[in-house]
């Protein structure tokens, strides 16, 4: 594979001669962006293509949209392509998870293995960020109160057998525990290994069907497996008959939404202040409400953004 | 702008909110912490048609989402039809060299093999510090692309022409230029049109890899589906995508029999 991309760059090289483009803003070694914020009136918005991304791109561009600006939304893959077109002002406003755009741009900066920034501590977290970001030119705005993170489930008959509201409950049950997660889980520390160390939880095995995958949630419901790992803004446990097991000890890292800006080109007052409304409204229960009309229901993401927005007041009406 | 007079309001979360908490808060930004204990957020029972049963054909889905299936159909053509001409525009002089020069023919077909070989996500995100995001990325790539098919094929049909053609017009006065555009190029047309139809062919569905930077045509929504197990959205823009293909197929084969009519007497 290596050797084949390696003949295609040259390639590349020979047959258009723009190598002097190639060593565009994504590179590491770039210059630090100094320049001041600006305030461009036409935005663009990018989505990381999944539910809850398209969600709360299209809440950014309404509510952008509402505060005077143009904007439109364009959806890529993944954050290896989307980040640099931050950077260089191609895109100017993207829907961001605090913990873990932490620990992607360290990595980016100090390499793979660099120990990761991102923790349980939303302050924390936002500091580290914040200074991995400002000198790539992007402002991280503030965070708000929806919070995407891995969660623990069970059935609610079980949890109401032992009386467990809290990973701690679990934990001082005694109870052996056989976990649906991905198979990941064995060796990362929010996982398996921390739930035995920090709630002292008796896992007896991971059985790798993946995160909050169907699957995973039927391998509880059937009592084959004793819990699921999912996220918060997993609207489908009813469906399974699952409860979350409150994070008391705070062994999840930090996800909170973050909406992460270019700063020359949308680091204003006013980006700040459009976005910031959503701040103390949206919650992590509203999210997965949302995420489930889009994914269970097949709703269109605008629309169900739109609803939202206009049934909370922050754009008017019809 | 999506028609929204069917997914509208089955969307809408305000009334009929059996966990309390949530609905009332229109006019009051600073909302409270939103549910009750066990409720999970939800607020209305699912709607009960294919959308929410996720039926692999549905009427409402073409419906709501008419407008968007309609530009990303648009999208798709003309991604195709741009990607396909300039790597025509590109691929009639490498072969016309590679036929005047024996040394160039081996480094232009190699060269073009070879690019025909990187995987095409690889080739995106090789072009991407070029391109940025933006529809010339997907362009540059599916001229890429197209260019081996073309090149491979111009050339077969031009090698084609049978030499004593070639002396017969040369004995009958007919200049370099005049030899090309008279006789060899009208000879090698079947060769060269059947190298277009395939071109054509695979870059309607290489289109579809665009999506990793937004410019997908169809492929942005099946893309979008695959990642939500949408049926209905998964199946229509697939079958558009196999209808543009058959379509774009037969027009150029269309186009052939016209520009050759001499083919027809033959057989």
């Amino acid at each position: 594979m290596r050797a084949r991309h390696t003949a295609a760059v040259t390639l590349l090289l020979m047959l258009a001669p723009v190598s002097a483009c190639t060593t565009g803003p994504t590179l590491e070694n770039q210059e630090e962006v100094t320049a001041p914020p600006g305030d461009s009136k036409h935005l663009t918005i990018g989505s990381a293509g999944f539910t809850e991304s398209d969600l709360l791109a299209q809440m950014y561009a309404l509510l952008l949209d509402r505060a005077g600006y143009s904007t439109e939304i364009i959806s890529v893959t993944n954050r290896e392509i989307y980040e640099p077109a931050l950077e260089n002002g191609q895109i100017d406003v993207v829907p961001e998870y605090a913990a873990t755009f932490a620990d992607w741009l360290n990595a980016k900066k100090n390499g793979a293995d660099a120990t990761p920034v991102g923790s349980p501590d939303l302050a924390t977290t936002m500091k580290a960020l914040r200074a991995l970001a400002a000198p790539r030119g992007l402002t991280v705005l503030d965070p708000g109160r929806a919070v995407d993170q891995n969660a623990f489930a069970v059935t609610s008959a079980y949890a109401a057998e032992h009386h467990l509201k809290s990973l701690s409950d679990l934990g001082r049950s005694g109870l052996p525990v056989r976990l649906a997660a991905g198979d990941e889980c064995v060796q990362r520390p929010y996982c398996a290994p921390g739930l035995k160390k920090t709630y002292g939880i008796d896992i007896t095995g991971v059985d790798p069907k993946g995160v909050g995958t169907t699957q995973a949630k039927q391998a509880v419901q059937s009592g084959r497996d004793q819990m699921v790992l999912t996220t918060t803004t997993d609207a489908t446990l009813d469906d399974f008959g699952l409860v979350l097991l409150a994070d008391d000890k705070h062994l999840q890292n930090a996800d909170y939404l973050v909406p992460v800006v270019n700063r020359s080109r949308a680091g204003s007052e006013g980006v700040r202040t459009a976005l910031g409304k959503l701040n103390t409204v949206l919650t992590t229960k509203d999210l997965a409400r949302l995420n489930e009309q889009v994914d269970s229901w097949r709703r269109l993401p605008e629309d169900v953004a739109r609803t939202y927005l206009r049934s909370h007041g922050l754009i008017p009406g019809d | 702008m999506p028609d929204r007079s069917v997914a509208g309001p089955l969307t809408d979360p305000g009334p009929s909110h059996p966990c309390g908490g949530t609905s009332p808060r229109t006019g009051e930004p600073d909302g409270r912490p939103a549910t009750a204990p066990g409720c999970n957020g939800r607020v209305t029972a699912p709607p009960d048609d294919c959308l929410a049963r996720n039926e692999w054909i549905c009427g409402a889905y073409l419906s709501s989402r008419r407008d968007i299936l309609w530009g990303a159909v648009l999208q798709h053509l003309q991604l195709t039809a741009v990607s396909v001409l300039i790597g025509l525009v590109i691929a009639v002089p490498l072969a016309l060299a590679a036929r005047r020069w024996r040394w160039a023919a081996g480094p232009v077909l190699g060269v073009t093999t070879i690019l025909y070989t990187v995987p095409s996500l690889a080739m995106f995100s090789l072009l991407l510090p070029v391109y940025g995001l933006s529809a010339s990325l997907v362009v540059a790539g599916l001229v890429l692309y197209s260019l081996t098919l073309l090149v491979r094929n111009i050339l077969a049909g031009l090698r084609a022409v049978p030499e004593e053609t070639r002396q017969a017009a040369r004995g009958m006065g007919y200049g370099p230029v005049r030899l090309l555009v008279a006789v060899e190029l009208p000879l090698a047309l079947p060769a060269a049109m059947a190298g277009l139809r395939i071109a054509t062919v695979s870059a309607v569905s290489l289109v579809t890899i665009g999506a990793i930077v937004g410019y997908g045509g169809l492929g942005n929504l099946i893309y979008s589906g695959m990642n939500t197990y949408f049926k209905a959205q998964v199946l229509t823009a697939s079958v558009l995508c196999v209808v543009i293909a058959v379509a774009a197929d037969l027009l150029l084969l269309l186009a052939q029999r016209l520009l050759t009519p001499w083919t027809r007497r033959q057989s």
